[in-house]
């Protein structure tokens, strides 16, 4: 691994002398990288241990420079990129990601984090395997807490995450939830173009709040909070309440109304209409919407939300009961998930009352190790040696500052490599 | 890592929030509390004139053979190349005050004659933009700040220096020398990219002090023309917010326009008249002065801000004011341009 080191700086046209760049700090000799953990279209993740006295495990987030032909040039770093680094660097809150240091390198950025071993997708895929079992509601509520807890963190701080979904949502060894992957979080205070022009396209479809479906520009933190909802519905049943499919942008990179998506969530939700939803008439979709329900006929889609009965089926099928083992997040539980998925973004619960639910407040004290009483375990994460050069490692896909979103493409990927 | 909220039950996680969410009387900004501004951009004067002699130390030579304008007059010409550039390409002011404040962290950490203040300027300004969500693209801005800084027109004056040196630019056409800048402004401020400005304290004490349009179109010029002083390195930005306050609502001059084109008369006023105001602070029940003020100073007198601090941002702004007068383009331009290619710092 050293000699690779070695031979590529020998290779790399290093910049003649004079007022060039050169970082203080190499990664190299403040870490040994173990392997390698994912990649991404920003570039790739690896862990890596301190060295020379620093102690801990650590995930390193290699951003991509952009390459024009063989040499590796300075192209100006990516909006997201930037994003990531100013908001992490101020950010400092037990139940989100903890950055370590940044590095900046031979023409590329180093996002130095606190390494997780586990992460939300990895544990809601080992519930499913060999054969479904439950998460214990303890667990689940454990979960929930801290997730709104560093939520109401960010959103007090004006942070919007714009991207949760279960693989971002981070679990360390010790149970604590830390929130993760602020590559397309928005300061929101006083935005100077409206939060919808940056990027059109934010958040996982199947995460994806009604009033960004319905091409809403002036979203706020409820977009998170809906998203909460869903990662709360999936908990429980082991699978995405809302698994629609994507519409792709056409070759023009207009963004298509999400009819399959929204679907989705008016088989479950009901249909949104002017008594449940008063601003949905002004929607930028909405006649997308009315063309989609008179199309289908009147009767297609039910009026009255169909959560309960969902949620009912859901606890049964999934073995919550109050004499199970895994327990059962009750009606409060249900109490909770209808008010996150609540369709009017303004009558959605801000992570503030979230956390003041009876959900919390009842039932006694959420631990903040979200494994306790656990008797299972969880698998490591992934790490392979196949690329463990840190400083080569090739690099694929294109950086993300630019439209599609890379977190749009779907998750099977990860999926597959449990 | 250390489990720094202990959620055993909701209300006592919640706690931990009252501070963020402790806003203050005035609404301040409820995260510059424990921004990395607050923790590691803010300066004491002493450490501030510290940092700067040190640099003089270091290089006594350079600073002998290549003398600059005073550092207000030089923040001056920044500022004003800045808004051109901007103009150019329709960018916010919320951008450039980001720009200027990320030159003013730059150089705590470099002196100014190692580098080429054009490429620090026309970075500063790439990097703001993205920051401040109106990014624009590098090869535009590369070519803007190019046509702006042609630097051959610096050969063509008198300049001793000039002959000896072929012909070069401020900013090379290639936009890896904008990128490797960017490394290093980056890494200088160790990411800490997010800067807490004292517009946004100005429009949430808006309603509160019930300030008329011009009076806030007044107390935003000031706050414009704070960014010419040290002052954003050494105050926070509530502070400055309330100063640019006393400052329009004390003064109001009739027009913000004239205000600019001649600061030496409303620097007198402002020492006349800050002295007024600050002595009726310590005399509450002194008749004193006209009720619009009085209502300001009661707000004052009851929030928790430190009166002294706005004091002293108030002298900082005379004094501003007052050094205006000397300020010169074209010296400033030619000092600058005589430093680059004396030392090649365009290279």
């Amino acid at each position: 691994m050293l000699t690779g080191f070695l031979r590529k700086e020998n290779l790399s046209s290093r910049k003649p002398a004079g007022t060039g760049y050169t970082s203080k700090v190499r990664v190299r000799d403040r870490y040994h990288i173990v392997g390698f953990i994912s990649s991404g279209t920003y570039g790739r993740v690896y862990k890596a241990i301190g060295k020379n006295g620093q102690k801990g495990e650590f995930a390193i987030k290699k951003f991509k420079p952009d390459k024009e032909g063989e040499i590796i040039q300075y192209t100006g770093l990516s909006q997201s990129a930037i994003r990531e680094m100013a908001l992490c660097s101020e950010l400092d809150h037990a139940n989100v990601v903890q950055l370590a240091e940044i590095i900046l390198e031979d023409k590329c950025i180093f996002m130095v984090f606190e390494y997780t071993e586990h992460d939300l997708l990895q544990i809601i895929h080992h519930h499913t395997q060999p054969q479904r079992h439950p998460i214990p509601a303890s667990m689940v509520r454990s979960i929930l807490f801290q997730l709104l807890n560093g939520l109401l963190y960010l959103h007090t701080n004006w942070v919007l995450h714009r991207d949760l979904k279960p693989a971002n949502i981070l679990v360390t060894s010790s149970g604590a939830i830390r929130i993760g992957d602020l590559g397309l979080a928005r300061l929101f205070y006083k935005p100077l173009n409206s939060l919808f022009s940056g990027d059109k396209v934010v958040v996982t479809i199947w995460y994806r709040a009604p009033e960004l479906l319905m091409g809403s520009r002036h979203y706020t933190p409820a977009v998170d909070l809906w998203a909460v909802g869903c990662i709360f519905a999936e908990l429980l049943s082991l699978r995405p309440i809302f698994k629609g499919e994507e519409a792709k942008m056409d070759s023009k990179k207009t963004v298509p109304f999400q009819r399959n998506q929204m679907m989705k969530i008016i088989d479950i939700m009901g249909l949104p209409n002017k008594e449940n939803w008063p601003g949905i008439v002004s929607m930028p979709e909405f006649s997308q919407l009315h063309s989609l329900t008179t199309s289908r006929g009147p009767n297609h889609f039910s009026k009255s939300s169909n959560l309960e009965s969902w949620y009912k089926n859901c606890l049964k099928t999934g073995g919550y009961s109050a004499t199970s083992s895994a327990g059962t997040p009750g009606e409060d539980g249900f109490d909770l998930l209808s008010r996150l998925l609540e369709y009017d973004p303004t009558k959605r619960l801000t992570a503030r009352e979230a956390l003041e639910h009876p959900y919390f407040s009842n039932g006694g004290p959420i631990p903040a190790n979200c494994f306790d009483g656990f008797e299972g375990k969880y698998p490591h994460r992934r790490v392979t040696q196949d690329d463990n050069d840190i400083r080569t490692g090739s690099l694929s896909g294109t950086k993300r500052s630019g439209l599609p979103d890379d977190s749009l493409m779907g998750r099977a990927p990860k999926r597959l490599k449990e | 890592m250390l489990i720094r909220c202990n959620p055993l039950t909701a209300s006592s996680c919640q706690d931990e929030h009252r501070f963020d969410l402790n806003l203050g009387k005035s609404g301040m900004a409820a995260n510059y509390w424990a921004s990395t501004q607050r923790r590691h951009w803010l300066f004491t004067r002493e450490r501030l004139a510290a940092i700067r002699e040190s640099f003089r130390e270091k290089d006594k030579v350079a600073h002998s053979q290549f003398p600059l304008p005073d550092q207000r007059l030089l923040n001056i010409y920044f500022s004003q190349q800045l808004n051109k550039l901007g103009k150019r390409m329709s960018t916010r002011q919320q951008a450039l005050a980001t720009a200027q404040v990320y030159i003013k962290r730059y150089y705590t950490k470099n002196e100014i004659r190692s580098t080429n203040p054009y490429l620090v300027l026309t970075t500063a300004f790439y990097l703001a933009c993205k920051m401040e969500e109106c990014p624009q693209h590098i090869r535009f801005v590369v070519t803007e700040a190019r046509s702006l800084w042609p630097g051959r027109q610096i050969l063509t004056t008198t300049n001793p220096f000039a002959a000896a040196h072929v012909p070069s630019e401020f900013i090379a056409p290639d936009i890896s020398k904008i990128g490797e800048c960017e490394f290093s402004l980056i890494s200088e401020m160790h990411s800490q990219l997010i800067v807490h400005h004292p517009y946004r304290s100005l429009s949430d004490l808006q309603a509160e002090l019930t300030l008329t349009s011009d009076e806030v179109a007044l107390a935003w010029s000031v706050i414009n023309d704070h960014y010419l002083t040290d002052l954003p390195l050494l105050y926070p930005p509530h502070v400055i917010a309330i100063m640019a306050i006393i400052v329009a609502v004390v003064f109001k001059p009739s027009s913000q326009t004239a205000f600019h084109s001649s600061p030496a008369p409303i620097a007198g006023a402002m020492r006349e008249g800050g002295i007024n105001i600050f002595a009726a602070l310590g005399d509450k029940g002194g008749a004193g002065p006209p009720p619009r003020i009085q209502k300001l100073i009661t707000w004052l007198a009851e929030s928790e801000v430190d009166i002294k601090a706005v004091i002293e941002c108030t002298q900082e702004l005379v004094s501003l004011y007052e050094v205006w007068e000397q300020y010169s383009e074209k010296n400033s331009k030619e000092l600058l341009g005589r430093m680059i290619k004396g030392k090649s710092l365009d290279k």
